[in-house]
C-alpha cells in the first residue's frame, strides 16, 4: 500500500484549493453579512492576504529546508519539548476545526435531507472514508482529489453562473464601520489558516523550481472562488443574507427548477459532500502527523484509535445545533487560530533567520 | 546400457501409465530402446521420421548415426536423470545398448484448435484471429507480427506438478529491464502445485493479491498484445491458456478496445465516452435511483415523481427489496444462461424477460421504472466486459449504500473505492493513470483519442526504455 509518498506541485495545489474553498462556502458568507453587512466582503479579502503570507512563508521554508520534516525544523531551533507542545497545539487546532466542519455539514444535511437521521448514521458514513483517506496518505488524498477536481470546478462554475441570474440588487456599502469589519475578520479567523497543513506535509511535498506558480495559482483560484460565491450570495439575498445559513446551497435553491430538470440544489449538495470528505481527511492527516511527531514510536493504529475515540466523544458531547456551533466558531475557535496565525509563523520565521545566519557564517 | 532394465525403470517411474509406450530395435547386435507417451507425441512422425529410417539402416547403429538418421529437427542429447521429465513433455527418448548417451527427439503433438475470433473481443474491422491453448501457436501469432530481432521470448516453468511453461515476451530496448527482471523474480518465487490457466498468475503476480481490482491485463488477441508490446509492456503466454497476460496494467486499458484503433479517431473518442458512461450507469445507476427515491425525491422533476409514485404505490415490497430482488434475479438468469446449452438459452431469455419481468409487473410485484433501471445497469455493464466482475460487485455495494444513506453514502463509497485504487501501483504504474495522476501526453490515447500520427510517444504511466515511438 502506498503510504505517505511525496506529491508534486499540482497535487499540492489541488489540496490547497480544496482547503481554501471548502469550509468557507456554507455558513461563513451568512455570518459575515450578519456581523458586517455588505462590508463583510472585505473581511475574507483581508484574511486571504494573511493566508497568502503563510503560503509565501511556506515557500521560503521549503526552499531553505527542502527535505526536512517540519517537526525537525522546529526541533532543531527550539528543542524537543517546545516542538512537542507546538505539535500538540496544532493537533488540538485541527481537531477543533474538524468538529466545526463536521457539525456544520451535519446540521446542513439534517435540516435539508436526513431529517430523521441521527449523529450515529452520519458518523458511520463519514468516519470510515475519512480514516481510509488519511491512512492511505497525502499522495492518495492528492491523487483522488485530482480525479474529482474537474467535477468540482464544473459545479463551482455552474453555481456561480446560475447564481448570477438570481442577482436582484447591487452592493450597498458604508453600512458598517471599520471596527465591525475587523471584529468580523477576527471572529471568523478560525475558518482560515488551513495553509499551515502544508507545513506539516512539507517533507512529502516535492515542488520543482518553476512549479511554485502552480501552487500560488491554485491558492488564487480558491480565494477567487470563495469571493465569487460570497458576492453572488450577498447580491442574491441582499438584506436577508443572514437568514440563509447555507450560502452555496442557497445560491442554487434560488433557482430551484430549470427547464424541467428538477431541483438543481442537489448539485451543490454533491459538491458539499465531496468537499466535506476531503477536508476532513486532510485535517485528519494533519492530526496524524502531529500524533506521529509527539509519539514517534507508536504504530499508526494508535493515532487512528485516539482520533476516533476523541472525535466521537466530542461530537456526542459538543454542539449539534446551529446557534451553538456559531458560538463555538465565533467565540472559542478564534483562540485556537493563534496557533495557525502566530505560533507556527513565528517558529518558521525564527527557523528561517537562524538558517540564514548560519549560511552567512559559513 | 541395459535397455530393458532402463525401460522398466522409466515405466516404474511413470507408474506404468497406460499411455507410456516403448519399443526396442536390434541392429547388428546393438539394441535401441524407444520410450514415449503416445498421448503426447505425433505417432505418424515417430513411425515415418524416426523408427523407419533407423530400421531401414543397414550399417552399424550408434548414437551419432541415429542422430544423423532421424528426420526431425528438434534433437538433443540429454542426461540419464532427465529421461522421465523429457518423456512427460512429449519427447521420444532413445537409449543405446552400446552407449551411455541418451537422445531426445521432440515430436510433441496434442489436439489444439485453430486460431479463431475470441468471443469476448470481436471486431467489426480488423484482425479476427485469437490465441489458442497451444503455446507454440500463440508464439507464432505474435512472432509473425515482429520480423525484428527486438522480440525476446524467454521461458519460465511454474507449478511443481504441472510444470507449466510460460513464455515471457517483450521487446528489447523498449520494455524496462527492471520490470522484466521483477517479473522473472516473482515467477521464480511462486510456490504452487499447478498453473492450469493464466488467471492463476493474476493474483500470484499482483502487488495486492487480496484486492478486488484486476491488476494485470488479460487479452485473447495477438494484435492487441503486439500493440502492448510496442508500448513497452511485457506479455506472459501460459501454455494451455488462450489468455495472454500483460504487465504493467492500468485501468484505462480496459476502457480501450481494439476496434478503437481500426476506425475513425473521433468515433473512437465518442465510443470511449459511451463506455465511461456505461461504467457510471452500471456502477451507480441502481444506487442513485434508490437514493433519489428514498432520500432525495424532492429533487426529481414533478412529472417523473408522479410516475414513480403511481407505479410503486401498489408494490408490496420496499423499494430497496424490490431493486435487490430484480438485480439478484438477473444475476441468477445470467449464471444460468452461461451454463445452459445454447438451444436452451433462448428459453431462459423468454422465461426471464417475459414471464418473470412482464408478469411480475402485471401482478404488481415489481414496478416498471425499477425493471428499466436494473435492465439499463445490467446492459451497461457489458460496455466494458473485462471489468464485469468488479462492476457487478460495486453495483451491489453502491445499491446498499444508496439505500442506506443516499448520495452521502454513494459519494463516500466512490471516494473510498477511488482512493483505494489510487494506492495501487503495480510494477510502478499508477492504477488510475493517466487521469490520476494526470499525464497529459498519455491522455492522447485516454478518454479521447487523437489520430495515430499524433501518438509519437509511448505511455509515461509506466517505465519503458524508449519514450519516442519513431526511430530517428
Amino acid at each position: 500500500m502506498i503510504r505517505d509518498k511525496a506529491i508534486g506541485a499540482w497535487q499540492t495545489g489541488i489540496i490547497l484549493f480544496f482547503l481554501i474553498f471548502a469550509n468557507k462556502i456554507l455558513i461563513l458568507p451568512s455570518l459575515l453579512f450578519n456581523n458586517a453587512k455588505f462590508e463583510g466582503l472585505i473581511a475574507p479579502i483581508f484574511l486571504f492576504l494573511i493566508e497568502l503570507g503563510l503560503l509565501f512563508l511556506f515557500y521560503k521554508l521549503k526552499i531553505k529546508f527542502p527535505k526536512e520534516r517540519f517537526f525537525d525544523v522546529i526541533k532543531n531551533n527550539f528543542g524537543k519539548v517546545v516542538t512537542i507542545i507546538v505539535f500538540f497545539l496544532i493537533g488540538i487546532y485541527f481537531l477543533g476545526k474538524m468538529v466545526l466542519l463536521y457539525n456544520v455539514t451535519y446540521i446542513f444535511f439534517r435540516n435539508l435531507i436526513y431529517k430523521e437521521s441521527n449523529n450515529t448514521l452520519f458518523l458511520i458514513c463519514l468516519l470510515p472514508v475519512v480514516n481510509h483517506l488519511a491512512i492511505c496518505g497525502v499522495r492518495t488524498i492528492g491523487r483522488t482529489a485530482q480525479l474529482f477536481l474537474p467535477g468540482v470546478v464544473a459545479i463551482l462554475i455552474f453555481a456561480v453562473v446560475v447564481g448570477v441570474f438570481g442577482i436582484n440588487s447591487s452592493v450597498i456599502m458604508e453600512q458598517s464601520t471599520f471596527s465591525n469589519i475587523a471584529l468580523s475578520a477576527l471572529r471568523h479567523v478560525s475558518v482560515f489558516g488551513d495553509t499551515i497543513i502544508l507545513f506539516l506535509f512539507m517533507d512529502k511535498i516535492n515542488i520543482k523550481k518553476g512549479e511554485w506558480k502552480v501552487v500560488f495559482s491554485f491558492f488564487g483560484a480558491g480565494a477567487a472562488s470563495v469571493m465569487a460565491i460570497i458576492v453572488v450570495f450577498f447580491l442574491s439575498y441582499t438584506y436577508t443574507s443572514f437568514l440563509h445559513p447555507f450560502a452555496f446551497f442557497e445560491i442554487l435553491s434560488y433557482v430551484k427548477e430549470y427547464g424541467g430538470l428538477g431541483r438543481l440544489d442537489i448539485i451543490s449538495m454533491i459538491l458539499i459532500i465531496f468537499l466535506t470528505y476531503f477536508q476532513l481527511a486532510i485535517y485528519l492527516k494533519a492530526f496524524f502527523v502531529c500524533f506521529d511527531g509527539i509519539f514517534p514510536k507508536l504504530d499508526r493504529i494508535y493515532s487512528v484509535l485516539t482520533f476516533n475515540f476523541i472525535f466521537i466523544i466530542l461530537i456526542y458531547v459538543a454542539v449539534i445545533n446551529l446557534s451553538r456551533i456559531i458560538i463555538y466558531a465565533e467565540y472559542y475557535l478564534p483562540y485556537l487560530s493563534i496557533i495557525a496565525f502566530i505560533i507556527v509563523p513565528a517558529c518558521c520565521f525564527i527557523a528561517l533567520i537562524a538558517k540564514w545566519r548560519k549560511e552567512k557564517r559559513e | 546400457m541395459d535397455i530393458k532394465n532402463e525401460i522398466k525403470k522409466i515405466k516404474t517411474n511413470l507408474h506404468n501409465s497406460i499411455d507410456v509406450s516403448d519399443r526396442t530395435l536390434e541392429k547388428n547386435g546393438a539394441e535401441i530402446g524407444f520410450v514415449y507417451l503416445k498421448s503426447m507425441t505425433d505417432n505418424a512422425i515417430f513411425a515415418d521420421a524416426i523408427y523407419e529410417p533407423i530400421s531401414r539402416f543397414s550399417g552399424e547403429i550408434s548414437f551419432e548415426t541415429v542422430k544423423e538418421l532421424v528426420q526431425v529437427n528438434d534433437v538433443e542429447e540429454i542426461k540419464k536423470s532427465e529421461i522421465t521429465q523429457k518423456v512427460l513433455k512429449g519427447v521420444v527418448v532413445l537409449m543405446f545398448s552400446n552407449s551411455d548417451k541418451v537422445l531426445a527427439i521432440d515430436i510433441l503433438k496434442f489436439l489444439t484448435r485453430t486460431p479463431s475470433e475470441p468471443p469476448t473481443s470481436p471486431v467489426i474491422m480488423g484482425p479476427r484471429e485469437g490465441f489458442t491453448e497451444d503455446l507454440k501457436t500463440n508464439i507464432t501469432l505474435i512472432r509473425r507480427r515482429f520480423y525484428s530481432e527486438q522480440l525476446v521470448l524467454e521461458e519460465a516453468v511454474v507449478g511443481s506438478s504441472t510444470q507449466t511453461k510460460i513464455a515471457i515476451c517483450y521487446l528489447d530496448g523498449i520494455a524496462d529491464p527492471k520490470i522484466v527482471k521483477d517479473i522473472k523474480k516473482r515467477l521464480s518465487k511462486i510456490k504452487i502445485d499447478g498453473v492450469i490457466d493464466s488467471y492463476y498468475l493474476l493474483t500470484l503476480l499482483s502487488d495486492r493479491p487480496d484486492s478486488m481490482l484486476k491488476q494485470i491485463g488479460c487479452c485473447e488477441k495477438p494484435d492487441i498484445i503486439s500493440a502492448k508490446l510496442l508500448e513497452g509492456r511485457v506479455a506472459l503466454i501460459v501454455d494451455g491458456s488462450p489468455i495472454v497476460l500483460t504487465i504493467p496494467f492500468v485501468l484505462l486499458e480496459d476502457l480501450q478496445n481494439s476496434n478503437d484503433y481500426y476506425t475513425n479517431y473521433i468515433y473512437s473518442s465518442f465510443l470511449r465516452f459511451i463506455r465511461l458512461m456505461g461504467i457510471f450507469l452500471a456502477v451507480f445507476g441502481p444506487g442513485v435511483y434508490i437514493a433519489l427515491q428514498l432520500f432525495h425525491y424532492n429533487v426529481l422533476p414533478i412529472n417523473y415523481l408522479i410516475t414513480i409514485a403511481d407505479t410503486t404505490q401498489q408494490i408490496p415490497f420496499t423499494p430497496f427489496i424490490e431493486i435487490l430482488f430484480i438485480s439478484l434475479l438477473f444475476q441468477i438468469l445470467y449464471e444460468v444462461s452461461l451454463r445452459l446449452p445454447s438451444y436452451l438459452g433462448l428459453a431462459t431469455s423468454i422465461v426471464g424477460a417475459l414471464i418473470l419481468g412482464d408478469t411480475g409487473v402485471k401482478a404488481g410485484l415489481i414496478s416498471p421504472p425499477t425493471v428499466i433501471v436494473v435492465a439499463i445497469a445490467k446492459i451497461a455493464l457489458y460496455t466494458v466486459p473485462e471489468q464485469n466482475a468488479q462492476i457487478t460487485i460495486l453495483q451491489f455495494v453502491f445499491l446498499v449504500l444508496g439505500a442506506s444513506v443516499g448520495l452521502l453514502g454513494i459519494i463516500g463509497g466512490a471516494i473510498y473505492v477511488l482512493a483505494y485504487a489510487n494506492t495501487i501501483e503495480n510494477y510502478g504504474a499508477p492504477y488510475l493513470a493517466p487521469f490520476s495522476p494526470f499525464i497529459l501526453s498519455d491522455n492522447k490515447d485516454g478518454l479521447l483519442k487523437v489520430p495515430l500520427s499524433d501518438m509519437t510517444n509511448r505511455p509515461k504511466s509506466f517505465s519503458n526504455e524508449k519514450k519516442e515511438r519513431t526511430d530517428d
